[in-house]
Parts: structure tokens; C-alpha cells; sequence
């Protein structure tokens, strides 16, 4: 068996962790990903230091932390630095084969980079993100068969769980328990139309000969159905591993960008809002030879640039001084006592422009500028008492919010005087989305 | 913190099989003007080159 692992990274874009079984969902959305986590290590409380999809897949592929790499918004002015460290770049430079099953290099170049091969099958579509995880599945196992004569990286990234909601027509029925889809009377979605990206929906996928959809339950039976296609994908790909005899000596990943918000804190299916729905994210790691303890959670906080470095350990590779995340292979394999982050701190600068610091009590939410929602410019949360982050302490607690603030405050200060910058990025770019959408840039 | 012993999973749930003729289930579908204008909107917000 050769030496060095194969690593097989799967990110699935806005897969939210408490949809899945091992995430204590209760409706049988993820039978394969949930073998898959018993096999293997499940992450409870990863975190995105960075949402949406291009800030946070630049954390995992950099290990940098997003004040540190720039890339702060989805969409926005900054572009990554080509002396930044680069997983894939790594890898190849090792003696690994690199390939990318992947669109993210349409969105930006930088995703591009240290791939020996990148397939997109996507350019069959008008829209990239309708490439379906069976498109993907059919080149990423057409490659594992044919082309890798030594160790290989495989970067896979799911679109079906993002929106357009659209899962194959088999899965018609599942997880809806009845009522009017197109019932004109329910209202519960109208304030989504006047976002852009609702009114989007409203026009395209959402649309039927009835009338646009209207119940949310629906739209929520939609995103669940499109995680059951995707764990079919899985199921597909773990067949491969196992057929070819790979299974035993290939590291999976699967992890998320972010997650999702279905409707909560008034945020329509999408994925802004600094809420645990969105930035705690699932991860789970499946590697037999790599004697990791089968079936076990890990409970301490750890960060997606936590990944870049793992697996870089994992592949027995230096892990570059700049890479700020730190390995957990060896919690992973418990040769080491669960250990992580105290506090984690994050931000957004897409559809809002806030910072979050969370620890394993409270979160606490800082706005650089007023949100579209009319949200307070300081949100705190005790998410021992209130997990679902719904009321807001802000008021009833002012010394700890400002205690929070600080931290946050000092945190940001003391990384930028470190990186030689003066400027806060969020405050920067600001929320890039809706300057775009109002025309002010 | 300690490792906690693995918590149930949907591997215990049983999984329903689709129903052969659901009601009231339009399931929608991306008509390729529907995939035009997504990506149009979502160019508009810079979200594509």
C-alpha cells in the first residue's frame, strides 16, 4: 500500500449540520452520510471564520483566517495574494496528484490554483451551479479509475444543496407532509420577494403552473431532498473507493462552506445572518488506515482553517508558518485529548457587514453598518438558554456586550497591526451585495 | 473536553419510500430561461465574473 494517503475533500455548499442525521436531524435525510460519520470522526462544533462560499473556501484552502488572506465578501474587491499558501499547490508540490471536480475557478481565479486537472462539467448548463452532484460523480469516478498513479487529491464541491432547490423528480414526496404548496392565502415567504435573491427564486425555481410556491415547509422539503440526492452521491463515490481497493488508504472530508437559514432570524433560504445555522458548519473525516476513532464526536471548537493544516499533517507535509489553522490529526486519531478554540471569531461582508465572536456560552454580533432587516447594530446571545439565538441580550446585559466588544475589538486590531494593515476590511468592502443590488458601486 | 459516545443517527429511522402519487407536490423544475436569468441576476450582484 503506498504511504502517503489519497484525500478525497468533499464540500457541499450551504449543507446546514442540524440537517443531517448525525446532526440530530430527525427526518432520514442522510442515511449514507450518517454511516459515513460512524466510520469515521464527526466534528460538532466547526465553524466558519468567513462566510459566504468564496471567503470560506479560501479559509479552507489557505488555513488563513479571513482578515488574514482579504477575501472578506463574496463578489468583492480583494483578491487572494499569490504568496499565499495553497492546500492543492502544497500537495502537488509533494508528489500528489491534484484534481478539482469543481466550478468555484468560474467565480474566481484563485481556485484554480495547484490543480493538475480541473473538470467541469458544468459547462453542459446555462447556470454552473445547476451541475448536479450525478455530473460530478460520473468525471470525479472516471478520474479515481483512470488517471491517479500514486497518492491523489480529489476536490469535489456539491452544488445540489445550494440554491435553486431543485432535487430530481424520484424524489418527489419526501419530506413534505401535505398541505397547498401554492396556496395563494399563505404569506409566510412575501417578505422574501422583495430581496433579490427571493425574487429571483420567486420567478425561476419556485415557479409553477399554480402560482409561485408559498409554503416554506415545502421549500424546506425541497432543500431536505436535495440532501438525500447528494447522500446518494456520497454512497456512489464511498462504492468506487471500496471496488477499486482504495477505501482503506483514501482520507474523505466532507464538510460544509456554510450552512443555510431556511427561515430563521427572517432570513430566507440563504446563507448570510453570522447565526450558528450558517457558521457552525458539519465535518466529518473517514480515513481506515489512518487509525482515526471510528464513530466518535469531537466536541471543542475547531475552524474550517483548521482543515488545510490536517490534512497537510495527515499527508506527512510541513504545514506552512502562514497557515494560521493547527492540525487536529491527532485528536482525530486520539492520540491527543480533544482540545480547540476558546472563542471563535468571524465575520461577513456580503449581504451584511458584521463580526461575530462566539464562545461556548454566547455570541456576540457586531455590525459595521446598518442590515437590511433593521437588526440592532449589537446582538448578544446566550446559547446555553437560547440555542435558537432569538433573544437578544444586547439591552439586558449591556456590560457583557461591551466586554465582547472589546475582545472582538482588540482581537481585530492586534491582526491587522500584525499583518501591517490599518484598514478593517469588512468596514471596507462593506456589505458588497446590496451596495451591487442598490447601485452603489 | 471528553469525546462523547456517538448519539443516535437517521441510520435507525426507517426511510420512506416516495409516494406513488403525491398530492399537491408541484416539485419544480430549472427551464433553461429559468437557469439564464439566475445566472443574469447573479452576475448583476457580482457574485460571476
Amino acid at each position: 500500500m503506498q504511504e502517503k494517503p489519497n484525500i478525497i475533500l468533499i464540500s457541499a455548499d450551504s449543507l446546514r449540520a442540524n440537517h443531517l442525521g448525525c446532526y440530530q436531524y430527525p427526518l432520514p435525510t442522510s442515511p449514507n452520510i450518517d454511516r459515513l460519520a460512524c466510520q469515521g470522526v464527526l466534528c460538532e462544533n466547526m465553524f466558519a471564520p468567513g462566510i459566504p462560499t468564496q471567503p470560506s473556501h479560501t479559509t479552507i484552502f489557505t488555513g488563513q483566517h479571513p482578515v488574514t488572506h482579504g477575501v472578506v465578501a463574496h463578489g468583492g474587491k480583494a483578491k487572494l495574494g499569490r504568496g499565499t499558501p495553497y492546500l492543492p499547490e502544497i500537495l502537488l508540490e509533494e508528489g500528489y496528484t491534484t484534481c478539482a471536480v469543481d466550478t468555484l475557478f468560474r467565480e474566481r481565479i484563485w481556485f484554480g490554483r495547484g490543480y493538475e486537472y480541473i473538470i467541469d462539467p458544468s459547462l453542459h448548463h446555462v447556470f454552473y451551479a445547476s451541475v448536479t452532484q450525478e455530473e460530478l460523480n460520473d468525471r470525479a469516478i472516471h478520474w479515481i479509475k483512470t488517471v491517479p498513479k500514486g497518492p491523489f487529491f480529489l476536490f469535489i464541491h456539491y452544488w445540489d444543496v445550494h440554491y435553486p432547490y431543485v432535487p430530481p423528480e424520484r424524489m418527489r414526496g419526501l419530506f413534505y407532509d401535505g398541505g397547498n404548496p401554492t396556496d395563494p392565502d399563505n404569506h409566510a415567504l412575501d417578505q422574501w420577494w422583495d430581496h433579490p435573491i427571493g425574487a429571483m427564486a420567486r420567478d425561476t425555481w419556485l415557479h409553477t403552473s399554480n402560482g409561485p410556491i408559498t409554503d416554506p415547509k415545502y421549500v424546506t422539503a425541497l432543500y431536505d431532498r436535495e440532501i438525500r440526492y447528494l447522500d446518494e452521491g456520497i454512497a456512489a463515490l464511498e462504492a468506487t473507493l471500496e471496488q477499486m481497493g482504495m477505501a482503506e488508504n483514501t482520507m474523505i472530508v466532507l464538510l460544509a462552506d456554510h450552512g443555510e437559514s431556511m427561515t430563521d432570524h427572517r432570513i430566507c433560504y440563504d446563507h448570510y445572518g453570522l447565526y450558528d445555522c450558517t457558521v457552525r458548519v458539519p465535518t466529518i473525516v473517514r480515513w481506515p488506515a489512518g487509525k482515526l476513532r471510528a464513530g466518535s464526536r469531537l466536541a471543542p471548537f475547531r475552524q474550517l482553517s483548521d482543515v488545510a493544516p490536517t490534512l497537510l499533517d495527515a499527508a506527512g507535509c510541513m504545514v506552512p508558518e502562514e497557515m494560521e489553522g493547527q492540525s487536529f490529526l491527532s485528536q482525530l486519531q486520539g492520540q491527543e485529548e480533544p482540545s480547540g478554540y476558546d472563542r471563535v471569531i468571524g465575520l461577513e461582508s456580503t449581504w451584511q457587514a458584521k463580526y461575530y465572536l462566539r464562545n461556548s456560552r454566547y455570541k456576540f454580533i457586531l455590525a459595521r453598518q446598518p442590515d437590511l432587516l433593521g437588526n440592532p447594530d449589537r446582538e448578544l446571545y446566550d446559547l446555553t438558554a437560547d440555542p435558537e439565538e432569538e433573544h437578544n441580550l444586547a439591552a439586558e446585559q449591556p456590560q457583557l456586550a461591551a466586554s465582547m466588544e472589546a475582545e472582538l475589538e482588540a482581537w481585530l486590531a492586534d491582526k491587522l497591526q500584525a499583518l501591517g494593515k490599518s484598514k478593517d476590511p469588512v468596514k471596507e468592502e462593506g456589505a458588497v451585495a446590496v451596495s451591487i443590488w442598490l447601485g452603489h458601486r | 473536553m471528553e469525546q462523547k459516545p456517538r448519539k443516535e443517527t437517521s441510520e435507525d429511522l426507517v426511510v420512506p419510500e416516495p409516494p406513488a402519487t403525491p398530492p399537491e407536490d408541484p416539485t419544480p423544475v430549472m427551464r433553461p430561461e429559468d437557469e439564464a436569468l439566475v445566472a443574469e441576476r447573479l452576475r448583476e450582484l457580482g457574485y460571476i465574473e
